[in-house]
């Protein structure tokens, strides 16, 4: 199921040029469902059991940009579980960059029931965003469920 | 080299990316996660910040967080500056001294009462 990412900056230019609309993919470990909330990029090595963030405030949207499995060979959790965590600190939804670890897309497809949802980004949508974040841009995210087409009525 | 992975690794790092800085760190150093902002980013330390402590492990060292109610400590149970309105005392932080102590309001531990 495909995901509308629609990003806005919350220092708003007046010719709204900066928002951006991107695409991704709801992972089956979780709920397809829209969400809403504030941008925050956590460290792929942040969602350990063994370190805290000290952001506490939820209502937010986690990015984390996953690095190839060579530069981190021996992850703290499974993915889905760090998906679990970041549901717990807080978070609305998950935006995982698989750009660099396209296996990752592969290991969250296997349905967890999580209660918030993760979307899968790569390619130049994630680079759109991770620049944003990269420029400590803040912006207000809103996820929403791209409708499938309709099957044409053939006459 | 692909395109996010920087060309030199910033202080001490071992491991790096353009987007979350260290991976990993050198040896000796702590690995501590800085957030600035929405950002996020990993770090290497000779040694921890104002509320943190550094743990040696075979693998990583990590800086990690002091208690709730401690400004700074030598590690998870020992405190060497307690947060507004506790007292130190051995170590601990108490919001008022024991027994025998009375709260030093200009030092803010607990001094015993010399009778």
């Amino acid at each position: 199921q495909k995901a509308i990412i629609r990003v806005i900056p919350l220092k708003m230019d007046p010719t709204g040029k900066s928002n951006l609309t991107l695409e991704g993919v709801f992972a089956r470990v979780a709920e397809v469902m829209p969400a809403e909330g504030k941008l925050l990029q956590f460290h792929p090595l942040s969602l350990c059991n063994t370190s805290e963030d000290e952001h506490t405030v939820r209502g937010f949207i986690t990015i984390v940009k996953l690095e190839s499995p060579e530069r981190d060979p021996h992850p703290c959790l499974s993915l889905a579980n760090k998906a679990k965590l970041a549901g717990e600190r807080g978070a609305e939804a998950i935006l995982f960059d698989i750009t660099d670890d396209e296996g990752a897309f592969y290991q969250l497809q296997e349905a967890m029931g999580l209660s918030h949802p993760v979307v899968l980004i790569s390619g130049r949508d994630a680079e759109l965003l991770m620049e944003m974040v990269n420029n400590n841009q803040e912006a207000q995210v809103k996820i929403e469920v791209k409708e499938q087409p309709k099957w044409p009525e053939y006459d | 080299m692909p395109p996010n992975v920087s060309q030199g690794c910033q202080g001490g790092c071992a491991t790096c990316s353009d987007y979350n800085g260290c991976m990993s760190c050198k040896p000796r150093l702590f690995f501590f996660l800085e957030r600035t902002g929405m950002k996020q980013t990993g770090v290497c330390l000779p040694s921890c910040p104002n509320g943190y402590y550094g743990i040696r492990l075979p693998e990583k060292n990590t800086c990690t967080k002091c208690k709730a109610d401690c400004e700074t400590c030598f590690y998870d149970s020992f405190c060497t500056k307690c947060k507004r309105s506790f007292y130190l005392h051995s170590g601990k932080c108490l919001k008022t001294c024991l027994e025998g102590f009375e709260n030093n309001n200009h030092t803010m531990e607990c001094t015993s009462i010399v009778h």
